[in-house]
């Protein structure tokens, strides 16, 4: 305890787990030992995208000596899902991409495991699949889900029964039909977004053991351990109450370790060896395709304005590759739909934002939130209007960005934000207007802008809980439910707890790792919302145990808690100018005079947080008083340089500027930036997951590549702005997603710039510019 | 399947260990040793989160035989500071914020130390290059060659 | 069939001389496997590609990690020879830097530490970065079977992708290359999907030096890698430089009769357009890179 650091929030302190992480000692899920008792659990995968399962035959499994258990569908007859249970644990009658599990092996060894696990003989009667949302859309298209309309589904997502279309989201503002004859220019194009797959560093892995109590014990890689004890215990019908999910260091999430994907599998493995620890872990390739990708899209988009600027009307189709399994991709159809006007102020918009099941991988949450996907259209249709309007980009961002105040294309009032401030400043950064010399005859120079919005998605009331517990020598245990992904949320919880305590941010420990034993609640640390939510959680907990001493020794001192203050880990008195230490009294509590007895004793502050606000959508409009809790807007601006005889894009400089509200860590934001531009620029040039008759044929990283330490951009200029949120943590919101949303399309515009031709397929590969340019 | 009795020194403690023969390196590490600094994030050669010193040079211990490494020497993120003090280049990643989720970490420190080592004082683009083969999925980079070159300058005083 | 989380069961033999490789290779047949580095046998077991029963280690036996390098002879490398090995040692940065720059190429610096010249040429896949350098370097590769030694020219080493002459109880002990012609100059360039680090999808070996007795006074050797089942020569192209005078035109001509000899496909990497046009640019780049070495009388044999 050297460094005492006070008031940390604002400062760049340095991160509570760092330590751990650069010695080998941060603990992560696959790194746990469980001794000699341990099994490993292998999932038996479908070859085909879509078959009805005729015959399965584990026997041949079962004689392999070592292999302890084999469980089938049969086993787990119930659904599972987040919004939509729309998936079984282990398949029943029918596989739909693949990948789908369709039986597991428990054996001595992953070994063991792995060769039974294709000994189990399962014959298939393959059925015509449906490979494009386009095509899964038509009448006549074949049905993946008969049973859709008997699926259980939250209030806000309207699947359509005897259809491929799981959700459909719609808005329809002001009169679009008869916007189009005002406007001076109307562009119209359309738009595809590959599946790509978030790649963790960590695959994910799981450890379960059913005790023989009842207690079901779940390590996993999760950045969800209360939605996956709800969601698992749920389906196999277990109390929550005897579910525990354990969740330690995450190897990055991105939203492939939201909800639930592979863990259920090794929590219904492991129910057949009660007592016995069951370990299931992906291999890289499984990785892949059997947990989440990031859906693909296709978006079609018209949007035309008037010679003086303005935007006047809008008109989307997204056609969402939703996959096999819609349980959580429904709600991105959601999310697309209610930003789908980009960060700006249009009158007329016509939307519709479907949600299709295919025989691909399950569509699960990645980084954004369907916003890189929607905004990859958005923003090159802004750019190709302002183009044909002869209006500057930036200017033309400038003249249509939603302000605070504004009405948005749901009828929710925006709130008062910093984009114009954003998209000014990254434009500054790159010299906007200003023409570069390519650095060889054979190269050319082009820049772009795009700007974004995100509101966290999510149900309308999801929930923060945390504690605050004091140790005798006034250091503070800190109780979160969120998880630790890499973006730093135990750094901002200490940090908010100390500031809103009162003492050194060297004194907070954060009761890590997260267990739904003992830690508060969080709904899942995704959307973008933890600094904001759990964030309030902490700071509403650290002040009920602020409030809590300062009535101790008010009571101690005969003076008005009103009069007293926390400040560096003691009691100061503005009226007596006395000071007290805060060792021993938050344990032990103060002495009465006299030794007339105690007070106080153990503080615990506890603290919750939940929106109370958001309301519902008209199904038909879109339209309703407040569709989320809040947007966060930010812009950014690429320059490339693109060689003319290779086709190779290099991404001179990536300027990004977002606005935080208020950043409780600054140098952690500007992390967050420089990773999240990072992984959009690679997705911008480099990924696609790639598909032939369903099958994924470069789920590797030998052919999924993504980029390195030397395809970064070496100059990425980061920057945020500070309007805070009316209800966030000293204004505080979140920006983990918003740094990947704005990318491609700024890198896009660049290209644009450069080159003259416009890309509406990603990724911009160099094979895909260098064969367009000799098209061109 | 024959076991090989091999003996192996381990972040400086000898080690006698029985291995069998298609127990990669790293799952010796991890299993047997308990030391579960160094990752697994692909077990193709790809990713780098398992890389290890072997014999004094940066290797990827999943596509290493642990039959392989008898009288051997192996150096696991867990052997990079001494008496309890960081070694410069994991306290630059600390100072200068190369770490995120942690996951590539250990072999991305590895990877730079063994750089610093074979040349103290590398270029931004010596840096880069010496990392290709140790992806980061959180960071972009940025902080983790910022640390490298902060390690580089220290380690020259 | 997706690759398993870990390697099946096999045994290790670490060899110590080469007639215990041929005694085990006669014993076990097709049930053995050779490793040096192990960087393509593992993950080739792992992706269930082999299901090797016996792993045989090849890189303890005499020699097969030495370079030896001889004014007049030339150089060995020993086929455990790994790539950072090759791309650091004095000699071969010296006098074949066409071979260093290769072995820098490939993949990583921490599987350059395992990778072997041996496997990557052994493996025989039509991207191997050390394949088109062999090539303009008139490689001749070492094979040692139960009748003893021979060597065989790398342009009759290839028979396919993952098809080498090598037969049963066979394997390469070294690649010798002969001194390399008075004042030539090589370049190896390589494009992958990363700037680096990736597999070629395509590569162009360019060696060059003075020859009084071609017309042009100079000769030039192309070898193109990924772009056809083997590495290719490309006669057409070498014939047409010696034949004119160095420079942009007869550069860019003798692009396009590379880029007309490459037989490349579709595949996941890249199109067998693309591929084609890249042979094209690479080819010219590396001609004017070598040209302009060439021409620089600072260069030494």
């Amino acid at each position: 305890m050297s460094e005492q650091t006070t008031n940390p929030v604002g400062k760049s302190v340095p991160r509570v787990d760092a330590y751990d992480k650069v010695t080998g000692a941060a603990a992560f899920t696959d790194d746990l030992q469980f001794g000699p008792g341990l099994l490993f659990g292998r999932a038996v995968r479908s070859p085909y995208p879509h078959a009805l399962i005729k015959r399965l035959d584990v026997g041949p499994a079962l004689e392999l000596r070592g292999v302890k258990a084999v469980v089938t569908g049969a086993d787990t007859p119930g659904f599972i899902g987040l919004y939509l249970k729309d998936r079984h644990i282990f398949c029943t009658d029918r596989v739909r991409y693949v990948g789908d599990p369709v039986a597991g092996v428990v054996a001595a060894s992953e070994e063991i495991a792995e060769e039974a696990a294709r000994r189990v003989v399962v014959e298939y009667e393959e059925l015509p699949a449906v490979l494009d949302p386009l095509q899964a859309i038509q009448p006549d298209a074949p049905l993946l889900h008969p049973d859709l309309g008997s699926y259980d589904v939250v209030p806000f997502i309207f699947p359509q029964p005897g259809t491929n279309i799981s959700n459909v989201f719609r808005v329809r503002k002001g009169d679009v039909e008869g916007a189009w004859a005002q406007c001076d220019a109307v562009v119209a194009d359309t738009y595809r977004v590959p599946h790509i797959q978030h790649v963790p560093i960590e695959p994910h892995v799981a450890i379960a053991r059913w005790d023989l109590s009842g207690e079901v014990t779940l390590w996993s890689s999760t950045q969800s351990p209360f939605a996956q004890r709800d969601l698992i215990a749920h389906t196999l019908g277990i109390s929550q109450g005897d579910m525990r999910v354990i969740g330690n260091y995450i190897g990055g999430g991105f939203g492939s370790k939201a909800g639930v994907s592979m863990e259920a599998l090794a929590v219904a493995m492991a129910r057949q060896v009660p007592g016995r620890p069951v370990k299931v872990r992906m291999t890289r390739e499984e990785e892949f395709y059997c947990c989440f990708v990031r859906q693909g899209l296709v978006a079609r988009v018209k949007i035309g304005g008037t010679k003086e600027g303005r935007i006047l009307a809008l008109q989307v189709e997204y056609y969402w590759d939703a996959g096999a399994y819609t349980e959580y991709g429904v709600n991105i159809t959601r999310a697309a739909g209610y930003s789908s006007t980009g960060p700006y102020n249009i009158p007329n918009v016509k939307t519709d934002s479907y949600c299709l099941y295919t025989n691909h991988p399950v569509g699960g949450p990645m980084r954004g939130f369907g916003m890189p996907e929607i905004h990859w259209s958005i923003e090159q249709s802004v750019d190709q209007l302002a183009e044909a309007l002869a209006i500057d980009p930036v200017a033309f961002r400038q003249r249509n960005c939603v302000q605070g105040g504004d009405v948005i294309v749901t009828g929710m009032t925006m709130h008062p934000h910093g984009l114009s401030e954003c998209i000014e400043r990254v434009a500054q950064r790159i010299d906007w207007g200003k023409k570069e010399v390519p650095s060889a005859p054979h190269k050319r120079r082009g820049k772009g802008v795009a700007a974004c919005w995100k509101a966290p998605a999510m149900p309308p009331n999801p929930g923060s809980e945390a504690w605050v517990r004091f140790n005798e020598d006034a250091t503070v245990s800190v109780g979160v439910g969120g998880q630790e992904l890499g973006q730093g949320a135990f750094t901002v919880a200490a940090q908010v707890a100390a500031e809103a305590l009162g003492i050194p941010y060297e004194w907070v420990r954060i009761a890590n790792p997260v267990d739904t034993k003992y830690s508060p609640y969080e709904w899942q640390t995704v959307a973008s919302r933890i600094t904001w939510s759990m964030g309030n959680a902490v700071k509403a907990a650290a002040e009920d145990a602020r409030r809590q001493i300062l009535e101790i020794v008010a009571r101690y001192w005969d003076q008005d808690p009103g009069d007293l203050d926390i400040r560096g880990g003691e009691v100061v008195s503005s009226k007596s100018e006395q000071s007290l230490s805060l060792r021993n009294l938050v344990v032990y509590g103060l002495p009465l005079p006299d030794d007339q007895g105690w007070i106080g004793g153990p503080i615990i502050g506890r603290g919750k947080f939940m929106p109370t606000y958001v309301t519902g959508l008209d199904p038909e409009t879109g339209q309703g008083a407040r569709a989320v809790v809040h947007y966060t807007t930010g812009a950014q601006a690429a320059e490339v340089e693109v060689d003319l005889e290779t086709g190779r894009v290099e991404l001179l400089c990536i300027a990004a500027a977002y606005d935080v509200g208020k950043a409780i860590n600054p140098e952690q934001v500007h992390a967050q930036l420089e990773g999240g531009v990072v992984q959009g620029a690679s997705s911008a040039l480099l990924e696609a997951l790639t598909f032939q008759d369903g099958r994924p044929v470069n789920a590797s990283f030998v052919d999924y590549r993504i980029m390195t330490a030397v395809d970064a951009p070496q100059r990425i200029l980061t920057d945020f702005v500070e309007v805070p949120q009316d209800d966030g943590p000293w204004g505080a919101r979140g920006v983990g997603e918003h740094p990947m949303i704005a990318t491609a399309p700024a890198i896009a515009n660049a290209i644009y710039d450069a080159l003259g031709i416009r890309f509406n397929d990603l990724p911009l590969t160099a094979e895909k510019i260098y064969l367009a340019l000799q098209g061109a | 399947m024959a076991n090989h009795a091999i003996t192996v020194t381990v972040n400086g403690v000898k080690e006698r260990v029985d291995v069998p023969s298609n127990m990669t390196l790293l799952e010796m590490l991890r299993q047997r040793l308990a030391l579960t600094g160094a990752k697994n994030g692909c077990g193709a050669g790809e990713c780098g989160a398992c890389t290890v010193l072997l014999d004094g040079e940066p290797v990827n211990a999943c596509m290493v035989l642990a039959a392989e490494v008898d009288g051997a020497a192996v150096v696991t993120v867990e052997g990079l500071a001494q008496d309890g003090q960081l070694s410069a280049v994991q306290q630059a990643f600390v100072e200068e914020g190369g770490v995120q989720c942690g996951f590539c970490t250990p072999g991305m420190l590895i990877s730079a130390h063994a750089l610093l080592q074979r040349n103290p004082r590398p270029t931004e683009d010596e840096i880069r290059e010496a990392l290709v083969g140790n992806l980061c999925r959180c960071t972009g980079y940025t902080r983790i060659v910022r640390a490298v070159q902060k390690a580089a300058q220290g380690g020259v005083e | 069939m997706l690759a398993r989380p870990g390697l099946v069961s096999f045994d290790y033999v670490r060899a110590r001389t080469p007639g215990e490789v041929v005694q085990l290779l006669a014993e076990h047949g097709a049930d053995a496997r050779l490793m040096m580095g192990g960087t393509d046998l593992l993950v080739r077991i792992r992706d269930g590609a082999v299901r090797p029963r016996l792993v045989v280690d090849l890189k303890h036996l005499p020699g097969m990690r030495d370079i030896l390098y001889q004014q007049q002879a030339g150089l060995t490398v020993g086929a455990a020879v790994t790539m950072n090995q090759l791309a650091r040692h004095p000699a071969v940065v010296a006098h074949y830097p066409l071979l260093a720059q290769a072995a820098n190429s490939v993949a990583s610096y921490p599987l350059r530490n395992r990778a072997t010249i041996g496997g990557n040429l052994c493996n025989a896949s039509p991207c191997a970065d050390t394949a088109p350098p062999s090539y303009v370097l008139a490689g001749r590769i070492v094979v040692h079977g139960s009748a003893g030694e021979q060597e065989v020219a790398i342009a009759d080493f290839f028979r396919g992708p993952g098809q080498t002459v090598l037969q049963p109880g066979q394997f390469v002990t070294a690649i010798r290359f002969p001194p390399s012609p008075a004042a030539a100059s090589g370049r190896y360039l390589k494009l992958g999907r990363n700037k680096a680090g990736d597999l070629a999808i395509v590569s162009v070996a360019v060696l060059g030096f003075p020859d009084a007795s071609a017309p042009s006074g100079y000769r030039f050797r192309i070898a193109l890698g990924a772009v056809a089942p083997v590495v290719l020569r490309v006669p057409a192209a070498e014939e047409w430089l010696a034949h004119h005078p160095p420079g942009a035109e007869t550069f860019a001509r003798a692009a396009d009769l590379a880029a007309a000899a490459a037989s490349p496909i579709d595949d996941v990497r890249a199109s067998a357009d693309y591929r084609r046009a890249m042979v094209r640019t690479l080819t010219r780049r590396g001609l004017n890179a070598v040209a302009d070495t060439i021409a620089a009388p600072t260069g030494s044999a």
